[in-house]
């Protein structure tokens, strides 16, 4: 005979990991948040791909910048380059900065791709993944929105699409004119 | 008493090798590194750590790790950047100073009660001596044996 | 007609056959109808045939890649050998829902023939619960979201081919089918135990009846893990066996659970205690099972084996509950009746050992249970992402481990009901001295780690006494039966397998955890880029690019680097090669593996020129003793097979009134 308080105990623990398993349902295991959002764009200085000096992500304090981690090995990297091109014509010359940044490949391929996919805004080499690292990239395509301030205000893992990427822009645009 | 003498050596010495091998000795370079990056997830693989796995990424980690230790940055430090750049999901294992430590109390808790009860049952019984079987039962039991297998074929 | 169309009516046929003899099993149980009980045991029958037709239905469409099924084509290619296109039947979700399926189906017929046959209320009553579960398996595998069987409108040119990882190494025809095996096998014992629930007996007869499936199942179980260990170790490709991956931890729960129910067993079979644990400990067992293949298959947790994010996983949640509180139910409402006959006498005992080890043996497996369902845990309840993984486990489990270790070499050297201090001096001094030669030897040889210290001494103290008790039955058979030394040892297998089998087990287990120890402690890794011809020097071995060549298979494309190692008294050739599948976005890695009793060479392709192939950078680990990992889940194997084996004589020994009732002490 089991004691009342064994009893319990079996039933509370089996109800436990019941709910428990119910609720990983809602959960999608490849969804990870970095650590990054709401907190200072980590600094970088890195080399131009196309040979052309040096970027500090701090010349563009002040500015909107989009950071596009990408590589032309990257499939949805490919697939998400139209909706980059338009949105960067879209901006052309106003205080919005698109940069590439390099993930994971050696930079005469990478630069090829980036003449051959119309990437006109700056791109810049990380070979050794410090960039990558210092912002939480799991894996290319990922794209950073930098408020004004220098804050990194979203995240989007995966191929973005025009709307999201207008739609991140605009709303630090608002933010900085408020 | 011969007897009592092996079993104090035994004991002597197991306690001596372990003193030998507990002994303090101060970490290298490359023992740190080691030691910091089985402590991180690997963030392109499934569940491995940055010490482990053969990615790019992970090697690009490791670099970072080395670098940071030639540097003479404290373990933490190092730690407190990847957390800062991937969250505390980077680590494989949850810090005990936060709320997610409990995690390593269920453990301790699980022991705790089950040699709880264990011993409950255990002094619960009535204590039944048992004395070796006689010279004489030894005896005949054998001889029961060889009997019946005899029997049998 | 098709295999396709085939095996899709064979699985709708057993369907209604398992309802009916569902059905059928209840009426015999009920009514105790002879009729009825032959009805339910054609149905098991015929239900068996039928979803083996099945299975080899798929088989034959997988070989003869007919990619109007679905199933065919998302894991098949017309390239695939012929040995990976079979096994394809477990590569991915439906089909190994379908291999399931057909052992449950084959353990159902079983029960219906030859355990009917043995206890004929108890067995009709359980026979009931297997086809219940074979019903609800057979559910799950005629909805779309799990019918292996979908057929396509139009079949396209080609397939997809199988995962990348899982027609890489043959070890995935073993591994997958032994897992499974043991998986199912525990539900024998667990629909004897309900049965025994279900019908109020507060006795031992479902023990004894499914001691031999217990058994058998564990040892299935547990090859199964060595043997998914060792794929992992020579397909994933970092030099390791064992990353608390969920799967894994899915696989060595259960595991856990059943290796405490074989030893809490015998203290309920000699001493007639533990009888309401014995009982939660086979329903854990099996719990579990269904847990671990919710956890895989559900997509709640993300593993290296995880198939994709499935439909199946509130069903399997729904049939997990469902045995959760039938069982736990019953368990709570018969637990009256089951009473212990007597208690527990002294700590020092047998028994008191088994209990002992039974709690470390249910904290290891609480542990992996909430380690890996913590993540979820941390998710739902603060939102914070978090990662459980190998420094957690190993914090805990080892520990655990070396006190299991300790305990498998005290419990069997202890008589029931308790010790006496002579006793004690007989049985351990000798194996005392052993544990402080083996610790001792483990520092001189440069052993810096307390944990692998620990586990050599406490290896060569449960080998003394594995030793110790052969070296006395040999000298008691040579002395009774006048034997030679080589007779009475395989003898001593022959008239009381159980028990020396039992110790050729924990031999086994002696082995793997000096393979795991050593591996863990000792073992050196280098890397660096290596033009064709420079070489690489670790651990007194010299590595040597001889070349870095591409390779066209039909199937894949690989680049291979040829490794020359010498050193250390041996020279070898070793290819490890980055292999790409049309099927899969990346590479994947293939290690040049050089096993050998000592260490194993293990190199990885890490990176290469993709241009020129004129550099490559290779890792290379020197992993010390990871081969006696094998060599130990074979010996526990072999020691399990030993002690299932009928000893025809064995009920002699037991007939002694002495064995039975030890004479009080006056």
């Amino acid at each position: 005979m089991l004691s009342r308080a064994v009893r319990v105990a079996i039933v509370v623990a089996m109800l436990g990991l019941v709910v428990t398993l119910a609720l990983a349902f809602r959960r999608d295991p490849h969804d990870i948040r970095t650590g990054t959002i709401g907190k200072p764009a980590p600094a970088f200085v890195a080399d131009r791909l196309d040979g052309g000096g040096t970027l500090s992500l701090s010349d563009y304090t002040g500015k909107v910048v989009v950071v596009n981690f990408f590589a032309s090995w990257c499939l949805p990297c490919t697939q998400e380059n139209p909706a980059l091109v338009r949105v960067y014509e879209r901006y052309r010359g106003s205080d919005v900065v698109m940069l590439g940044v390099v993930y994971q490949e050696s930079r005469d391929s990478a630069l090829s791709y980036v003449k051959r996919m119309g990437i006109n805004w700056s791109a810049v080499a990380d070979d050794d993944g410090r960039v990558a690292l210092s912002y939480g990239v799991f894996g290319p395509p990922e794209t950073f929105f930098i408020g004004p301030d220098g804050v990194i205000a979203g995240r989007h893992i995966g191929p973005i699409d025009e709307t999201t990427l207008i739609t991140g822009i605009e709303a630090l645009r608002r933010e900085a004119t408020r | 008493m011969k007897t009592r003498i092996v079993i104090a050596a035994a004991f002597l010495a197991l306690a001596a090798a372990l003193v030998l091998a507990a002994r303090p000795h101060e970490p290298t370079a490359d023992e740190r590194v080691d030691r910091i990056t089985a402590e991180l997830r690997c963030p392109v693989c499934q569940g491995l750590s940055v010490k482990d796995s053969p990615s790019e990424t992970a090697r690009q980690m490791r670099d970072l790790v080395a670098e940071r230790v030639r540097e003479g940055k404290s373990d933490a430090e190092i730690e407190a950047e990847f957390r800062a750049a991937y969250g505390d999901w980077v680590l494989l294992s949850p810090p005990i100073a936060s709320w997610s430590g409990l995690v390593w109390l269920a453990p301790l808790a699980a022991i705790a009660a089950g040699l709880l009860l264990a011993t409950a049952r255990v002094r619960g019984g009535a204590p039944i001596n048992v004395a070796e079987p006689s010279a004489a039962q030894v005896a005949a039991l054998r001889e029961r044996v060889a009997r019946e297998e005899a029997a049998e074929g | 007609m098709s295999a396709g169309d085939l095996g899709a009516a064979a699985l709708r046929a057993a369907l209604f056959l398992a309802l009916w003899g569902t059905g059928a099993a209840a009426y015999a149980a009920w009514r105790r109808d002879a009729r009825a009980l032959v009805s339910a045991r054609i149905a098991a029958g015929v239900g068996f045939g039928l979803v083996v037709v099945a299975a080899l239905s798929m088989m034959f469409a997988l070989a003869t890649h007919d990619f109007t099924i679905l199933y065919v084509a998302e894991n098949n290619a017309r390239e695939t050998p012929t040995l990976y296109s079979i096994i394809g039947l477990w590569a991915a979700l439906e089909g190994s829902i379908l291999l399931w399926t057909a052992i449950l189906a084959g353990a159902t017929a079983y029960v219906a023939f030859r355990g009917t046959a043995a206890i004929p209320r108890l067995a009709t009553t359980a026979l009931v619960v297997m086809f219940a579960m074979l019903t609800f398996f057979l559910l799950l595998i005629t909805t779309p979201a799990a019918d292996p069987f979908v057929r396509l409108a139009l079949a396209p040119e080609n397939g997809n081919g199988p995962n990348a990882l899982l027609q890489n190494h043959p070890l995935m025809a073993l591994h997958p089918p032994l897992l499974y095996l043991g998986y199912v096998l525990t539900s024998v014992p667990f629909a004897y135990a309900l049965s025994s629930l279900i019908l109020g007996e507060g006795g031992d007869r479902w023990l004894v009846a499914t001691r031999r499936f217990a058994l058998v199942s564990w040892a299935l179980l547990g090859v199964g893990i060595v043997a998914g260990a060792w794929w992992s170790y020579a397909v994933l490709g970092w030099g390791g066996y064992w990353a608390w991956d969920p799967v894994e931890n899915a696989a060595i729960m259960p595991w856990l659970t059943a290796t405490a129910y074989l030893h809490s067993v015998m203290v309920e079979e000699k001493r007639r205690l533990l009888r309401t644990w014995n009982l939660a400990l086979v329903i854990a067992t099996f719990a579990l099972t269904i847990l671990g293949t919710f956890l895989t298959r559900s997509g709640v947790v993300n593993s290296v084996h995880s198939f994709t994010q499935s439909a199946i996983g509130p069903l399997l949640l729904g049939y997990l509950v469902t045995i959760l509180v039938l069982s736990v139910g019953l368990l709570l409402w018969r637990s009256g009746r089951l009473r212990d006959a007597g208690a527990i006498g002294a700590p020092l005992s047998r028994e008191a050992i088994f209990l002992f080890q039974n709690v470390v043996f249910m904290a290891a497996m609480l542990t992996v249970l909430l380690g890996t369902l913590y993540p979820l845990i941390a998710e739902a309840v603060s939102g914070a992402q978090l990662s459980i993984g190998g420094p957690y486990f190993d914090r805990v489990e080892i520990p655990l481990g070396l006190a299991l270790l300790f305990l498998m070499g005290v419990g069997p050297q202890l008589p029931w009901h308790g010790a006496s201090r002579a006793t004690l001096e007989r049985q351990f001094t000798a194996p005392l001295a052993c544990a402080a030669a083996g610790a001792l030897a483990a520092v001189a040889t440069g052993t810096t780690a307390t944990a692998a210290v620990l586990t050599y001494a406490l290896a060569a103290f449960v080998a003394a006494t594995v030793v110790q008790e052969f070296a006395r039955g040999i000298r008691a058979r040579r002395a009774l039966h006048a034997e030679g030394a080589l007779i009475a040892f395989a003898n001593l297998f022959r008239r009381s397998g159980r028990r020396y089998g039992g110790y050729v087990v924990h031999l086994g287990i002696v082995l793997v955890a000096l393979a795991i120890a050593t591996s863990q402690a000792r073992t050196v890794d280098a890397e660096k880029t290596l033009a064709p011809g420079e070489t690489l020097a670790i651990a007194g071995y010299t590595v040597r690019l001889s070349a870095l060549r591409s390779v066209h298979e039909p199937q894949r494309d690989s680049v291979v680097a040829d490794l020359e190692i010498t050193g250390n008294g041996s020279g070898s050739q070793l290819h490890p090669a980055l292999v790409q599948y049309p099927s899969s976005a990346s590479a994947v890695g293939s290690p040049g593996v050089g096993a050998g009793i000592r260490d194993d060479l293990y190199t990885i392709l890490a990176a290469y020129d993709q241009k020129a192939l004129s550099w490559a950078t290779i890792r290379m680990r020197v992993i010390p003793l990871v081969s006696w990992l094998w060599l130990g889940g074979a010996v526990v194997g072999v020691g399990a097979v030993i002690a299932a084996l009928p000893a025809p004589r064995r009920r002699i020994a037991r007939q002694l009134p002495l064995a039975e009732a030890p004479a009080p002490a006056k």
